[in-house]
């Protein structure tokens, strides 16, 4: 590692803690660049997929709302919000996370910051295409994968950038341990452009025959989740949650043990999503059977996470960072307890097709990603820029208008899920009576999506605030509440 | 700690070689998907798509039917999908050979479409339907598809691909008529040819019943 | 279906092989020997284990 000019600077004689604290600032600045691009583009993509998905569940409650129009009606927009939430908001917020605990866990500043921004230009610039590519009638109805055909390849190149920026910077870390956080992002950019590749040439390029292309999508859709996103949402909570507290993973051995058994059953489990489709039963099998082995690693990662933060609950009072990545983490038990729960054929009768698996997709990539990269942004930024962020009291606002918007978004959508599977497994009941079931449950998602939307108002005002320079100073190496400040806080070994 | 790989190892290989077993397996009793022939008719099943047809998937996909539609009959005792009428028979590999792309769907906000072209014979009720769902089945939530759908004043006699019977608050009004654009035409066609009664060597007709 | 099938095995394949492969790599770089000290990377002089270091911004 190169020595720092700052640091060749200063007195040989500067005190150990000072240096480190440096350090970690220079580190810390150099990554300012391309995850505050990142970040910022992640929160506008945010807000435009959070007006259409608003917009989405509207349109379900009140069909004749805006029909007129091609460009809105709901078979686009639904693709459109949820491409735009993908892989315009999650992925970016997700890659800006990743890029700052890179530099952080490897101990180099950042090379090759131009590969990066070009990375994000190009990333954005993809999405915009294939959002408006949808919007225009260009969906292909590959869910997960709608982008017109192109999109997609401006997407590939942003990857293929930060792809190698990735391997570059783990070549050249620090030697030492490794930690997980670091093994759960390198797995993340090292598998995703094989999955996006592989899915767009057996899709779109060289579409395969029949319905075997039902198993590459949900191949493809499932380990999004699981090898993309997963590894990203848990790398940021193994490193902010002990971080935070200050205090060490309570063990080490399991986190090991839940990302070599998560790398191992993940991307078996895709077929779970067609069961009782057309696909020969030992594909829907053996899928049923890693979904079932996930408990492995998804009661793993709950344990280690439990056992960290036991005795330091209080902690989520005064950070923003815990509140979220903590909230994130317990969706993230929750999330695939049930989703294992619904591979199971005689569960997937009563929730198949049903608005039950709506909510589900919505606790994980809202209540797990989403809140553990709000934590991720919250602890980030400050440490970019060098100030606080300007509003405690509109953080807290953000957090509460999420928590509530999606607790009673994934409430309504379950409660009313599972009453239309019920009515559409009775062969006494019309269809009409699925329909009637579901529909109260859908005004209360809709009244979520305002919730959600404010609270993603909030946020987006208060990045912007923090861009404008409108917070508090930080302060050197000290730069926390001294415990008379702060006195619920505690200090523990 | 050393045991550690021995663990994985062990875990990896079990799992690898159930899959290995059963791939090659099925690999070989599975081979390659054909139609197969239809000793009445001297066509195949599944039968051949109209070119009209083939232009209406693009319509199906570029307005999202999917996030509503399923295209898949399930089997009993799994499901219920066959008691309730989605189709004869469940649906299986061979039923999709001449789809691009497969439309198999995963929401039953709307009922499934497998076999439409069974329950709906008539284009006109489509394009009914397609342009103001609620006009047709009051309880609906389909969004009306009204856009693909050109409104043109009567030129002297009425065009023969006019859209009868319309009601409702987009009906149109005296001298005008509804007429569908080649895009809605397709859509139909599409809708009218998904009907899956034929049998398969995998999946025979149950007999009927009298 | 053929080439759908081979490439989405070998992919499958070529997924859990390479975490595989990078486990074994792992086991012999001695990741795995020091586990107390692995745990600990996260912390520095500045950063020690003990202190937290987030908060909610202060009323200005």
């Amino acid at each position: 590692m190169k020595p720092s000019s700052l640091l060749s600077s200063i007195h040989p004689a500067t005190e150990p803690d000072t240096l480190a604290f440096l350090e970690r600032a220079e580190i810390d600045a150099s990554t300012r660049g391309p995850v505050l691009l990142f970040f910022g583009s992640a929160v506008f993509w945010l807000l435009f997929g959070s007006v259409l998905g608003l917009l989405a569940a509207w349109k379900m409650t009140h069909p004749g709302l805006l029909d007129s129009l091609g460009f809105l009606t709901f078979g686009r927009i639904r693709p459109a919000h949820l491409n735009s939430v993908i892989y315009g908001w999650a992925s970016q917020a997700g890659i800006g996370t990743g890029i700052w605990l890179m530099a952080r866990l490897s101990r180099v500043s950042l090379m090759h910051t131009k590969l990066l921004v070009s990375a994000a230009i190009f990333w954005n610039l993809g999405v915009l295409v294939g959002v408006l590519g949808i919007l225009a009638g260009d969906s292909r109805s590959i869910e997960w994968l709608e982008f017109p055909g192109y999109a997609t390849p401006i997407l590939f190149v942003a990857y293929a950038c930060i792809g190698v920026w990735a391997v570059i910077i783990f070549r050249f870390r620090k030697p030492g341990h490794i930690y997980v956080s670091q093994w759960y992002l390198l797995a993340a950019f090292l598998w995703f452009p094989w999955m996006y590749a592989t899915a767009n040439i057996l899709l779109v390029w060289q579409p395969i025959q029949g319905s075997a292309q039902g198993a590459v999508n949900w191949w493809f859709a499932h380990n999004i989740l699981g090898l993309w996103f997963t590894p990203i949402g848990l790398a940021s909570a193994y490193y902010l949650i002990p971080k935070v507290i200050g205090r060490p993973i309570h063990s080490y051995y399991l986190s090991i043990l839940g990302f070599w058994t998560l790398a191992l059953f993940s991307n078996w489990s895709g077929m779970h999503h067609l069961i009782g489709g057309p696909f020969p039963a030992w594909m829907i099998s053996t899928s049923v059977v890693a979904s079932v082995m996930m408990f492995i690693p998804v009661v793993t990662v709950a344990i280690n996470y439990h056992m960290t933060m036991s005795g330091h609950f209080e902690a989520l009072k005064w950070s923003p960072t815990l509140r979220f990545t903590v909230f994130g983490a317990l969706a993230y038990t929750v999330v695939s307890l049930q989703g294992i729960s619904m591979a199971i054929p005689s569960v997937n009768t009563l929730t198949h097709f049903t608005d039950y698996t709506i909510g589900h997709a919505h606790l994980g990539l809202y209540g797990f990603f989403s809140m553990m990269m709000f934590g991720a942004i919250y602890y980030i930024v400050p440490r970019l820029v060098g100030w606080e962020w300007p509003s405690a009291t509109m953080i807290r606002w953000h957090f509460w208008l999420v928590a509530i918007g999606i607790l009673l978004m994934v409430g309504s959508l379950t409660v009313g899920g599972i009453l239309q599977g019920v009515a559409l497994y009775d062969p006494t009941v019309s269809f009409r009576s699925s329909l009637d079931f579901a529909t109260p449950f859908r005004w209360l998602r809709g009244i979520s999506g305002v919730l959600l939307l404010a609270g993603h108002l909030v946020f987006a005002s208060l990045f912007v605030l923090m861009l404008l320079k409108a917070g508090p100073r930080r302060e050197g190496p000290a730069l926390l509440a001294t415990p008379a400040e702060n006195p619920s806080q505690t200090t523990a070994a | 700690m050393n045991k550690l790989p021995i663990i994985f190892v062990g875990i990896l290989v079990a799992f690898t070689s159930a899959w290995l077993g059963l791939v090659v397996y099925t690999y070989i009793a599975l081979g390659h998907l054909q139609t197969v022939p239809d000793e009445d008719t001297g066509g195949n099943f599944p039968p051949s798509l109209s070119g009209l047809g083939v232009a209406g998937q693009r319509v199906y996909a570029a307005n999202g039917c999917i996030y509503c539609h399923s295209q898949q009959v399930r089997p009993a005792p799994l499901s219920t999908d066959i008691e309730k009428g989605l189709g004869p028979r469940r649906t299986v590999p061979r039923d999709y050979l001449r789809f691009q792309p497969v439309f198999l769907g995963t929401m039953r906000t709307g009922p499934d479409l497998t076999n439409i072209g069974l329950r709906q014979t008539e284009a006109n009720w489509l394009h009914r339907h397609l342009y103001d769902a609620r006009s047709v089945t009051e309880w609906s939530i389909e969004p009306s598809h009204r856009f693909l759908y050109k409104l043109q004043q009567i030129q002297g006699q009425p065009s023969e691909d006019a859209v009868q019977g319309l009601t409702g608050p987009h009906a149109p009004p005296s001298g005008f008529e509804v007429v569908p654009t080649d895009d809605a035409k397709a859509l139909v066609a599409y809708l009218l040819s998904l009907k899956r009664n034929y049998p398969l060597p995998e999946a025979p007709l149950p007999p009927v019943k009298k | 279906m053929t080439a759908g099938l081979i490439l989405i095995l070998g992919g499958l394949v070529f997924l859990s092989g390479s975490a595989l492969a990078a486990f074994c790599w792992a086991t012999k770089r001695g990741q795995f020997r020091n586990l107390r000290e692995a745990a600990l990377t996260i912390f520095d002089r500045d950063e020690p284990p003990g202190t937290p270091t987030d908060r909610f911004p202060p009323r200005k």
